[in-house]
């Protein structure tokens, strides 16, 4: 990722707006710059990246990452997870999952269904803030394919 | 998840109703002990009767004999005094001394069966029968008959005719008929009374038998009645205990289908308080710590910025007092919550958590166990003996050991100060292929009121004067009761505790787990 162009975008899906914004912060502290949009229902996010029920050719030009929380209220994370990798607009789009889950099984399922890469949140602060910190880092050195 | 009870499923196999039999046997045994008192009274009944009847017989064939006999004697009388008196004619008519040679025979035989009629006669009926008018009229015929031949010898053939004209011989033959004939009716009439008698006597072992036999068949048949209606009755109470089994372990396995879904959503919700718990936490730990920050970069512009006295003054305690302060309650307060969540979490997930069932040497096991604390028992002097008379138990080796490992911490952490730490392990066999494993310690003791309580998650016993969160006795009751245990303690306050671990030697996969 070219932290000087920035031309990716980072979209995170998380329901807690605290969490959001302290990922937000702590990806900043790792010194990442890209624009970031938060969505905090399922629904909201799937309506941005797969234009209002269609599929994802608006965004057949833009470099994105997705953030992704499992445990959302009105979808299920799979459900975003596997509209997008099964789009063929979006399907070589990173998807980092981010959530408190540490069940093997769904762990499996994620990876299973094209999951880049799968984060658990740590439930502590300290933790926490350095797992999205250490996140932050590894985002700056992702390659995301252009298209 | 084991910690929320499977504690229940105890009290629900013990309220099934007990068996319902039929009539209860004990009405059966009286009335077969009567009805066997009742054929054998007939059977001994009919063999004493019997016994009686034929002797009876036996007699009555002695009496007819006796009565043939004293016919005969009659008969052998009459035909002697015919031929003594045919034997008279005859010398009379010929002067032949061959007609006389019979004659002393004859009289010889009349005199001897005279006898015999006295003695078959009874004394009582001789008068009747006119017995010794019978003797006096043969004796006077045989006179006759040697007073006509001692006259034909001396040739008076004169006095001879005399005498047989006055007809004498002729009465008397005439009158002893009349006594025979009477004697012979008598010897009928006695025949014909005994064999009626014998008839009698026949008709009545008849009787006595059939009777007896009827009483016997009513006998057999009235126990072949009880004994098939008391087999119907065991094949009853039989049926029903088996109904009631298959019905109990119906009964069982929806209670455990029960239990398992239970369990079940207990276990998810845990889980999911535990997680939906740690979510805010994390924001205020997290905003917290934002706050710190943000103080941390006012402080120094704030030093700077012209303000009145005052107001420097409140701002300057503000910044350097009170929010620091509320921001270390804050934090140390969701670091506590934290880990009482983090408790909780752990010992749901101990119940998910797949058993491995391996076989344990007792003694080997606890060693492991004491190894991990055994810089902890030297500082303290302590010592650790065993006693133990099951060694091998088939069990999931993790929980075990944490099990000992726990209580093992326990016994060192909480020992009296007074004297030297001595633990003391256990084993033995308890009832069905149970067994309980004991861990006697000299320790502190835990006071009467706290014996339940410290099983309790988050609960403590005496002076906290030792690190704790509260978690290790319930998290080893936990353990055990997922092995399908139950440990108890005993203790003396101030001499010592004594935890006993009941479970089975062979651990088998609840079917709880598995349904």
């Amino acid at each position: 990722m070219n932290r000087n162009t920035a031309p990716v975008a980072i979209v995170m899906i998380e329901d807690d707006e605290g969490h959001s914004r302290l990922i937000e912060k702590n990806i900043r502290r790792a010194g990442v710059n890209n624009e970031i949009m938060a969505f905090s229902t399922g629904g909201a996010a799937m309506d941005f990246l797969f234009s209002g029920g269609k599929d994802g050719a608006a965004h057949a030009n833009r470099q994105l990452l997705v953030l992704l929380d499992l445990n959302l209220p009105d979808t299920s994370g799979i459900t975003i997870l596997e509209r997008i990798k099964s789009d063929p607009h979006l399907k070589r789009t990173p998807v980092i999952i981010l959530t408190t889950t540490d069940d093997q099984e769904e762990i499996k399922r994620c990876y299973d269904l094209g999951a880049n890469a799968y984060v658990t949140k740590p439930l502590n602060y300290e933790g926490f803030a350095k797992a999205i910190q250490q996140l932050g880092l590894f985002i700056s050195i992702v390659k995301v394919p252009e298209n | 998840m084991a910690i929320f009870g499977l504690g229940k499923l105890g009290t629900a196999v013990r309220s099934v109703s007990p068996v319902r039999g039929a009539t209860p046997p004990s009405t059966i045994a009286p009335a077969t002990a009567i009805l066997f008192f009742v054929g054998l009274s007939a059977l001994l009944v009919i063999i004493g009767t019997t016994t009686w009847l034929s002797k009876r017989s036996e007699s009555y064939f002695t009496e007819i004999a006796r009565i043939r006999d004293f016919r005969s004697a009659i008969l052998e009388l009459r035909a002697a005094v015919q031929a003594a008196e045919t034997s008279q004619r005859g010398y009379l008519l010929t002067e032949n001394e061959i007609y006389l040679s019979p004659f002393g025979l004859e009289k010889n035989k009349a005199n001897r069966n005279l006898g015999l009629l006295v003695k078959y006669v009874p004394a009582a009926s001789q008068q009747d029968l006119s017995l010794s008018r019978l003797r006096a009229v043969v004796q006077q015929k045989f006179a006759e008959m040697e007073e006509t031949i001692k006259l034909k010898r001396a040739h008076r053939d004169a006095d001879v005719a005399l005498l047989l004209k006055t007809n004498r011989g002729k009465r008397l033959t005439d009158e002893s008929n009349i006594y025979f004939g009477g004697l012979a009716a008598y010897a009928d009439q006695l025949l014909f009374r005994v064999s009626e008698e014998q008839g009698q006597n026949f008709l009545l072992l008849q009787v006595v038998s059939f009777v007896g036999g009827i009483i016997i068949i009513f006998v057999t048949a009235a126990a072949a009645m009880f004994s098939s209606r008391y087999t119907r009755m065991i094949s009853r109470s039989r049926d029903e205990v088996n109904r009631l089994n298959s019905s109990l372990e119906l009964r069982v396995r929806e209670r455990t289908a029960h239990l398992a879904q239970l369990n079940e959503e207990v276990r998810r919700f845990a889980y999911i308080v535990t997680h939906d718990l740690r979510a805010p936490l994390v924001n205020i730990m997290g905003f917290t710590r934002e706050i710190e920050e943000s103080v941390a970069d006012i402080r120094p512009v704030l030093g700077s910025a012209p303000q009145t006295q005052d107001d420097l003054e409140k701002a300057a305690v503000s910044l350097n007092r009170d929010i620091p302060e509320a921001i270390s309650f804050i934090q140390s307060s969701t670091q506590k919550m934290d880990a009482l969540i983090n408790a909780i979490l752990k010992l749901s997930r101990e119940g998910q958590r797949k058993l491995n069932v391996v076989p344990i040497d007792l003694l080997s096991g606890s060693q492991k166990a004491i190894a991990a604390l055994q810089h902890r028992l030297n500082e303290s002097g302590g010592q650790v003996r065993f006693d133990l008379k099951v060694k091998t138990i088939v069990t999931d080796r993790i929980s075990f050991e944490q099990i000992i490992g726990n209580l093992l911490d326990n016994a060192i952490k909480y020992r009296s100060k007074d004297r030297v730490l001595d633990i003391r392990i256990a084993s033995r066999p308890v009832g069905y292929e149970r067994m309980a494993i004991e861990i006697t310690d000299n320790g502190r003791g835990i006071a009467a009121e706290d014996r339940e309580r410290v099983f309790e998650l988050f609960r403590r016993s005496g002076t906290l004067d030792q690190a704790g969160e509260g978690i290790g006795l319930a998290h080893v009751r936990a353990l055990v009761r997922n092995l399908g245990g139950e440990i108890t303690l005993a203790s003396q306050f101030g001499l010592g505790t004594t935890f006993t671990i009941e479970m089975p030697v062979t651990h088998r996969q609840a079917e709880v787990f598995s349904q």
